[in-house]
């Protein structure tokens, strides 16, 4: 048991530090309503990685690392370029073509690198196990200094994302706005290197979205989705080691299922208080007749 | 003569591809659902990939037929798709606080990975997650090509004799007011008749082909044409033209086809939007 622990330290710290933000940002994405952004971002990240790697540099080295975040911040600039302009194709299909291409050209460049397909494989699963304590205390760094900074803008940024989700004009939030992306294009190299696309977005996701059907409140919505989140990491990752299955991809459908039950609970509690309420107004009406 | 020989099936799959991708490609992009069919592809290809191991366990020791050919695949494929074409169209009537899009990428990534967590299970599990991604359109066969033509006859069929009830469905289709008659068992028949040309192309082309056929030439399509059949012919071209060259350079230069065609396609889409731009600043 206690070998179990030491040899699983390292991926359950790395998973619990990112599950916290990650769903932390989750909150905001799911409200502002620009779910697939994330996994182009989390795409464009894996293609920077992949190209420094062809070019010839070591894949922990910090070089790789700069090229997946001038991809990155590139990448996100260009989005929130894109979102103030009227365009002939939606931005939901741009966002889909950007996805598409990058993923045929990461293809592509497979080809290209000894063991390619073996690195496709890579950015679906991600590596947990393989993470050392070195890469946690960096990604803790990473992630308290991006936490600090959340938290003194913490108002701004609510106030930014509902503004967007009720699609109001915003001029005067251009430097916030920045500063959302900037951290959060950090947070997503790290966490891409380490866990996968799929993991990271489904982190981003699935714990927010199952807060977000049961609470409105953004204090609750955090405190919650931090608890779905580490709660479907820890259990993933030891199901992962019970059954021996990748764990990336387990904590995955754990986490993608535990939204399904949620969303169906939720519509069926929806239907028995309608069925309650209308009861009651029957109810009303035979009274008074 | 041979690359002519070697090349006229692959090429008569894409041309059967392209031609009915187009067409629901305008339908997706009009939907502003796009990746409803990233994740409907890979629910198809996760269904297969059962087959695929359930094949490897009883069959271990002869193992080199076609097992994406097994009933069983398209068996598990079907269901998978019209459980999910059920889902969907049941989530989308309900209100729930979260957007659809979650729902939809969070099947997308569950079914991934799901798939990952099986092909591990399998031999050669990163060739099949390749295979999965990009399929292997060159080497299609001729008795392959025939059951696409057949079946994109008949769900061609289909959507014309109703082309009014889809379009109109599609037209309206983020105008939460209006109430069309039956709109449920008309999104169920649309996601289905998708559904099942889907899983013919998923097993030719592998997903990632199939997303870039739906969206790439209707975008296209999108920047100089509003009418339908216009759309549908200038989309067709397009992918015709593209894939032709890619099957082409793909022979010529030893590069795998399908990323080719993907960025082929992409290439002409952003010179399209530049001339696009252009040709409005002259204007102005």
């Amino acid at each position: 048991m206690i070998d179990n622990l030491i040899f699983l330290g390292p991926a359950l710290a790395a998973c619990i530090i990112l599950a916290g933000i990650l769903s932390y940002f989750g909150n905001h994405i799911l409200t502002r309503g620009i779910i697939f952004i994330d996994i182009a971002i989390a795409q464009i990240a894996a293609l920077g990685t992949m190209i420094g790697i062809l070019l010839g540099f070591a894949e922990e080295s910090a070089a790789v690392q700069v090229i997946a975040y001038i991809f990155t911040i590139l990448i996100i600039s260009f989005f929130v370029m894109m979102r103030s302009r009227k365009t002939d194709i939606s931005q939901e299909a741009i966002i889909g073509i950007i996805y598409c291409v990058a993923l045929g050209l990461a293809l592509l460049l497979a080809e290209k690198i000894p063991g390619g397909s073996n690195y496709i494989t890579k950015t679906i699963t991600g590596n947990i196990l393989w993470v050392t304590w070195g890469q946690v205390l960096i990604t803790f760094i990473i992630v308290f200094i991006v936490g600090i900074i959340h938290y003194f803008y913490a108002k701004k940024f609510i106030e930014i994302s509902e503004a967007i989700r009720d699609k109001k004009p915003m001029e005067s939030f251009k430097f916030p706005e920045l500063i959302f992306f900037i951290t959060f294009g950090f947070v997503i190299v790290k966490a891409v290197f380490i866990q996968g696309i799929f993991l990271v977005f489904i982190l981003l996701i699935a714990p927010a979205a199952i807060a977000r059907l049961f609470t409105q409140n953004w204090h609750k919505r955090f405190v919650w989705s931090w608890i779905f989140g580490i709660l479907g990491s820890v259990t993933g990752i030891y199901i992962s080691y019970e059954y021996n299955v990748s764990n990336g991809p387990a904590i995955v459908c754990l986490l993608g299922f535990f939204v399904f039950i949620a969303a169906f609970i939720r519509i069926f509690q929806k239907m028995r208080d309608k069925k309650i309420i209308s009861q009651m107004v029957s109810n009303v009406k035979k009274m008074e007749k | 003569m041979t690359i002519i020989e070697f090349m006229l099936a692959p090429l008569m799959a894409c041309l059967l591809l392209i031609l009915i991708n187009v067409y629901f490609g305008i339908h997706v992009l009009k939907r502003e659902i796009i990746f409803i069919d990233i994740a409907l592809a890979q629910i198809a290809a996760f269904g297969s990939t059962i087959a695929v191991v359930i094949h490897h366990m009883f069959h271990e020791s002869h193992g080199h037929e076609h097992s994406e050919d097994s009933i069983l695949a398209y068996f598990l494929a079907l269901s998978f798709i019209i459980l999910s074409a059920l889902v969907f169209s049941f989530l989308k009537n309900r209100k729930i606080s979260i957007p659809l899009e979650a729902i939809i990428g969070i099947s997308y990534a569950v079914a991934t990975t799901a798939a990952v967590i099986i092909l591990d299970k399998a031999a050669g599990g990163d060739v099949h997650i390749h295979d999965m991604l990009v399929g292997s359109i060159l080497w299609v066969t001729w008795g392959q090509v025939i059951k696409l033509f057949v079946v994109v006859f008949i769900v061609g069929f289909i959507h014309f004799i109703f082309r009014k009830k889809f379009i109109k469905l599609s037209d309206n289709y983020q105008n939460k007011d209006s109430k069309m008659k039956n709109s449920f068992f008309w999104d169920f028949l649309f996601y289905l008749t998708f559904g099942i040309v889907i899983i013919e192309a998923v097993n030719i082309s592998g997903i990632l082909t199939v997303f870039a056929f739906l969206i790439l030439p209707a975008s296209f399509s999108a920047m100089f044409s509003k009418n339908w059949v216009q759309r549908i012919i200038i989309g067709f071209v397009l992918g015709a033209v593209v894939s032709a060259f890619g099957l082409y350079f793909s022979w010529n230069m030893d590069v795998p086809v399908a990323p080719l065609i993907i960025l082929t396609l992409g290439a002409f889409l952003l010179m399209g939007a530049i001339y696009k731009r252009l040709i409005n600043l002259i204007k102005s």
